[in-house]
């Protein structure tokens, strides 16, 4: 059964507790962000920071302005395209919907940060020996310090809210409540965005102010992506092993045809 | 909490977090709940989703609470008093007020004397001595037979309290309030219909008030203000109403409690006064009221100093009253202190938590009074801006003579001991984790230090070491280093001399010397609840009977009251205001209810009914209350700082403000062209006051790390000043450097017929910890209101400039 939270734009009261549980659950070290006229901070998701609050100004109907603040982070999409693209298997699909990365298994191509629609994941740049790429894991982490979901608590952000714009339970059950609450209340908009995004995320959002108007993509296909790439993206591995198995006979052939010339010299020096 | 005391009788939040859910319509005004209170905007938005209570929101800025409000109200800062007076005004002229409530429970009937009056901004009675104004009470009296004062319940008598109010708020119609407070008409004519409407019996209207309300020259009367209008609409006492100032920490409310304040001693009985008060009768007799439940001071004073002086303090010897510290008339608040510091009068600070280098007003002033000190001992977390003053920036440490020390102490966390929220409950809270290297916990720093100073009294003498050595100091716990806190929330509790046992109520305390407490109004919490078997400040029981009272978590002062004045909740003859949110209930001969009555409940409801605000001597709800310096009434005064003349009379301040000397409390001139925009300082989420924690916090720092200034779209414009820029904020004391964050957030507003811009300020940088940045106190004046002293903050003028040549 696939996990997932609810994000109820019309409680969040932009505390940011989201981001800082997270930040201090997951051991991620912090920065000194540059400034942003929004007061998000950092602006968007980073190599530190699997979540960010936004904060938007936004018109009204009546045309006055007012905030709403959109917690941003990793979508986990149920047919992932970061994963299909990940040919070492760095990015995997846990049974409870995470998208969960190895940082042992990447080799840093960074396809994924490519791939992704919501261009979440980040890298880690500043880090010359060994950056790894940077999203939100779900509170997934069975086997190291780091797991929560495994172990069947909720999210460290999800624990985190006083609001209670954040919920977690089973997609499903999710999906259902959403609709519920946007047919009992006329002040949603009547869109679940991540019910068809990317052909459905795990994380869903509601809320009484169109998705675009907050800085949401809503260009983002309603297929998964992953159909459009996969009969390429599944030659990936042969092409890759191939590409690599051909590479390697020229480097022997290469290597063996100048140790054969320098042979030869030797032999015509030594005549 | 003055404005409180004198309304109502107790200087507290009327109701609590979680009976938000009980309310109707919030009305939210110099509060930033979803920032500097995200609990209670929980609860704000409960009643929100399952009933459908609408939220307005008064605030200059638009805060983070504002971008949830059904109905959000741009007004000036400074301007709470006209925009307040004015609903009164609609509801009165609308009839919209509760009319049996007035009648019954506050002084709207009785009949002022006759010579009391109110012209050109000024009440009857004020008097100019030496360049002093006062006022000179006496014309703001009841009438009386020499017994009972007279009253006129059908409040026709033009002399009475409803119709002084009625004809003194008539002045606050909307176009006028309008014009003041920069809210256009239509909006505040849509405020006013929507909260005048809990004027209806079955409706609970909640105001909900926090710094915005009370850092003000007349902070006090904007106080006033909120209590008058919630007991005109007879909101006190009710489920979902009352007044609820939300406090600006964790734990001021026990704090305030327990006598952080220069003029009381703990459980609000007043500091005695060397020459009013020679000796325990004199202050007795001067100091306890005829009526009302304070007619019962002597036994909590006297408890107190058995409290304090154990088996020294005995009737002979007036329980040793004469040991206690008096005050000599000068003025000893925040302000006067730090002025007494400047002048050299002041030798020596205890810092203790607090961090005037960046909190306080004229900051850049008080950190040049620290110049002044022979020492100074901080107690606090990290090096803060007041432990780090000699090393500030320009400051040549070789010049400062003082002293200093830093005593490392515990954070909430790594310590044991209770913690008073604003709605007066008092939980339990247990230590988490030791604290880090050398650090201790506040109560084994001041055990440690009273030791080594009684030490040194006993050993060295001094000039009066009667009172330390007098004092009853045994919370020692054999075999622990820290000081045994059970001994100490015992002490504050109160028991019978002798024995080891809790009281449960302060009822039970005595003026003969046989019981001793601490703090009388805490009377109980530390009582076994029998069937939990835990302190009841430790209950943790989530039952609850309907009404979000939860009786049984943790305890609430005073006797586990929730709601304040709950006699009101339920009309004379003891039937609920409203059937779905039946507080109490008078049937079949006895009270039935869901809360510890806050009245006598042994009485039938008709005598109950005759006194239900018990803490009052005549116990009825003050309209009226001649108890405060500056007026019965509120009255709209200009901030010192202002951009425009006062649009309703010749009194441009209020006459009554605390000014003090030197630079800090240089003003600039009424509409002055140098300083055109008005400024508020406020706080941000991610901040705790002066940041002296949360700037030393790295996951905080990161959430926000710039000190920053808000400023309209149209200002920036105007002064060629991109999102980002640095930019200098001048005022008349100084001037400050901030990135400017141009946005909706602030807007000009229309005032008088004149554009008025307003910048947002938030005050937590200083030039300690991770995050650096400059301190917007460096700006407020040194001005107070003339009750409570407490600084205006929230209202000063300043000019905005782009910084040149970055």
């Amino acid at each position: 059964m696939a996990k997932g939270v609810l994000v109820d734009l019309t409680k969040c009261i932009g505390c940011k507790g989201c981001q800082t549980a997270c930040k201090q659950w997951n051991d991620l070290p912090a920065t000194i962000p540059d400034f942003d006229n929004n007061l998000t901070y950092p602006a968007d998701t980073d190599a530190y920071n699997y979540t960010t609050v936004l904060h938007r100004v936004v018109e009204k109907e009546d045309g006055q302005e007012t905030l709403r603040f959109a917690k941003r982070q990793c979508m986990h999409c149920q047919e992932p395209t970061c994963v299909t693209v990940c040919f070492s298997r760095a990015l995997v699909k846990s049974p409870e919907g995470a998208i969960v990365y190895d940082e042992e298994k990447c080799v840093g191509c960074r396809y994924c940060i490519i791939a992704c629609p919501f261009q979440v994941p980040k890298y880690e740049w500043n880090d010359a020996l060994k950056p790894v790429v940077s999203k939100c894991q779900f509170c997934f982490d069975p086997r190291g310090k780091h797991d929560r979901i495994g172990h069947g608590m909720e999210p460290a952000c999800v624990n985190a809210c006083p609001s209670r714009a954040l919920k977690f339970g089973d997609r499903d059950e999710l999906l259902k409540e959403a609709r519920q609450r946007i047919s009992s209340d006329s002040k949603y908009v009547n869109h679940i965005y991540g019910e068809k995004e990317a052909g459905g995320t795990n994380w869903l959002y509601i809320s009484d102010v169109p998705f675009e108007k907050l800085g949401f993509r809503t260009d983002v296909s309603q297929t998964p992506l992953p159909y459009y790439v996969h009969d390429y993206l599944k030659w990936t591995p042969t092409v890759f092993l191939g590409g690599g198995a051909l590479f390697a006979a020229l480097h022997f052939y290469t290597k063996r045809r100048n140790e054969v010339a320098r042979a030869v010299e030797k032999e015509e020096v030594a005549e | 909490m003055a404005g409180l005391a004198a309304s109502f009788g107790r200087g507290a939040m009327t109701n609590h977090f979680n009976d938000y859910i009980n309310t109707d319509v919030f009305l939210v005004i110099g509060s930033n709940s979803a920032e500097t209170h995200p609990m209670a905007m929980k609860w704000i938005n409960e009643a929100r989703n399952k009933k459908g209570a609408k939220l307005i929101v008064v605030d200059p800025r638009l805060t983070k609470t504002a971008a949830h409000a059904d109905i959000f109200v741009r007004h000036r800062p400074g301007t709470d008093i006209p925009f307040l007076l004015g609903i009164m005004n609609y509801a009165i002229e609308n009839e919209l007020y509760h009319h049996e409530y007035l009648v019954k429970y506050t002084n709207a009937s009785y009949i002022v004397k006759p010579e009391f009056g109110f012209k050109d901004g000024l009440f009857s009675g004020a008097k100019l001595d030496n360049g002093v104004f006062t006022y000179d009470k006496n014309t703001w009296q009841f009438e009386d037979d020499g017994k009972t004062i007279k009253k006129d319940p059908t409040l026709q008598h033009p002399n009475c309290v409803f119709q002084l109010l009625k004809k003194h708020v008539s002045r606050y119609d909307i176009k006028t309030v309008s014009e003041i407070t920069g809210v256009p008409e239509k909006v505040y004519r849509k405020v006013c219909e929507t909260f005048a409407a809990t004027g209806a019996r079955d409706k609970s209207g909640n105001i909900i008030y926090a710094m915005g309300i009370t850092q003000h020259t007349y902070g006090t009367q904007n106080v006033r203000a909120i209590a008058m209008l919630q007991l005109l609409l007879g909101n006190i006492g009710k489920p979902g109403g009352g007044v609820n100032a939300q406090r600006g920490e964790s734990n001021v409310q026990g704090s305030t409690d327990l006598a952080m304040l220069s003029h009381l001693l703990p459980g609000y009985l007043g500091v005695p006064n060397a020459t009013k008060h020679t000796n325990l009768q004199d202050y007795i007799e001067k100091e306890t009221p005829a009526s009302g439940y304070w007619k019962n001071k002597p036994k909590f004073l006297v408890s107190l100093l058995k409290a304090f002086y154990g088996d020294n303090a005995t009737k002979e010897n007036d329980f040793c009253f004469d040991y206690l510290p008096k005050v000599d008339g000068r003025d000893h608040s925040h302000m006067g202190f730090f002025q007494d510091m400047y002048d050299g009068k002041v030798k020596g600070l205890i810092a203790w938590g607090q961090n005037p280098a960046v909190g306080g007003p004229g900051a850049a002033f008080e950190r040049e009074a620290m110049k002044k000190l022979d020492w100074m001992v901080v107690v606090d977390l990290f090096e803060t801006e007041t432990a780090a003053f000699w090393h500030a920036p320009n400051v040549d440490p070789g010049e400062v003579q003082t002293e200093c020390f830093l005593l490392p102490a515990a954070f909430s966390f790594e310590k044991e001991g209770t913690v008073t929220n604003s709605g007066r409950w008092i939980q339990y809270r247990y230590k988490a984790v030791n604290p880090p290297g050398e650090a201790k916990s506040d109560t084994w720093i001041a055990d440690r230090l009273f030791k080594e100073i009684r030490r040194l009294y006993r050993e060295q003498g001094g000039a009066f070491p009667e009172p330390i050595l007098a004092m009853d100091w045994n919370y020692d716990k054999p075999g622990h280093e820290e000081p045994d806190i059970a001994k100490i929330a015992l002490e504050i509790n109160g028991y019978r001399v002798g024995e080891n046992r809790a009281l449960d109520s302060f009822g039970k305390l005595k003026d003969d010397g046989s019981t001793a407490c601490g703090m009388w109004i805490y009377t109980g919490y530390w009582a076994v609840d029998q069937e939990l078997g835990v302190p009841n400040c430790q209950r943790r029981s989530t039952e609850d009977s309907g009404l979000g009272t939860y009786l049984k978590w943790a305890f609430s002062w005073p006797l586990n009251r929730r709601i304040l004045y709950n006699r009101c909740s339920a009309d004379e003859h003891g039937k609920p205001w409203d059937e779905s949110r039946a507080l109490f209930r008078w049937q079949d001969g006895r009270w039935v209810g869901h809360d510890v009555p806050d009245f006598n409940a042994k009485v039938v409801p008709e005598v109950s009914a005759e006194t239900p605000f018990i803490m009052l001597p005549k116990g009825h709800g003050r309209l009226f209350a001649n108890n405060l310096v500056d007026g019965p009434f509120p009255e709209h005064y200009e901030p010192m700082e202002s951009p425009v003349t006062n649009r309703l009379s010749k009194q441009q301040n209020t006459p009554c403000a605390a000014v003090f000397k030197g630079q800090w409390a240089d003003l600039a001139k009424v509409g002055d062209a140098k300083y055109p925009y008005v400024a508020t300082t406020h706080r941000v989420v991610e901040h705790y006051q002066s940041g002296a924690v949360t700037r030393n916090n790295p996951s905080l720092v990161e959430v926000c790390p710039w000190m920053y200034v808000s400023i309209s779209e149209e200002l920036a414009r105007e002064k060629g000043i991109r999102p980002g820029d640095e930019v200098w904020i001048e005022t008349a004391r100084g001037r400050i450097k901030a990135l400017a964050q141009v946005s909706p957030v602030v807007k000009p507003l229309k005032v008088n017929g004149k554009k008025v811009e307003v910048v947002g300020l938030p005050w937590h940088w200083g030039y300690q910890g991770i995050a650096m940045g400059a301190t917007a106190n460096d700006l407020t004046p040194a001005v107070g209101d003339g009750n409570t002293k407490i600084p205006e903050y929230k209202a000063f003028l300043c000019n905005i400039r782009k910084v040149q040549g970055v």
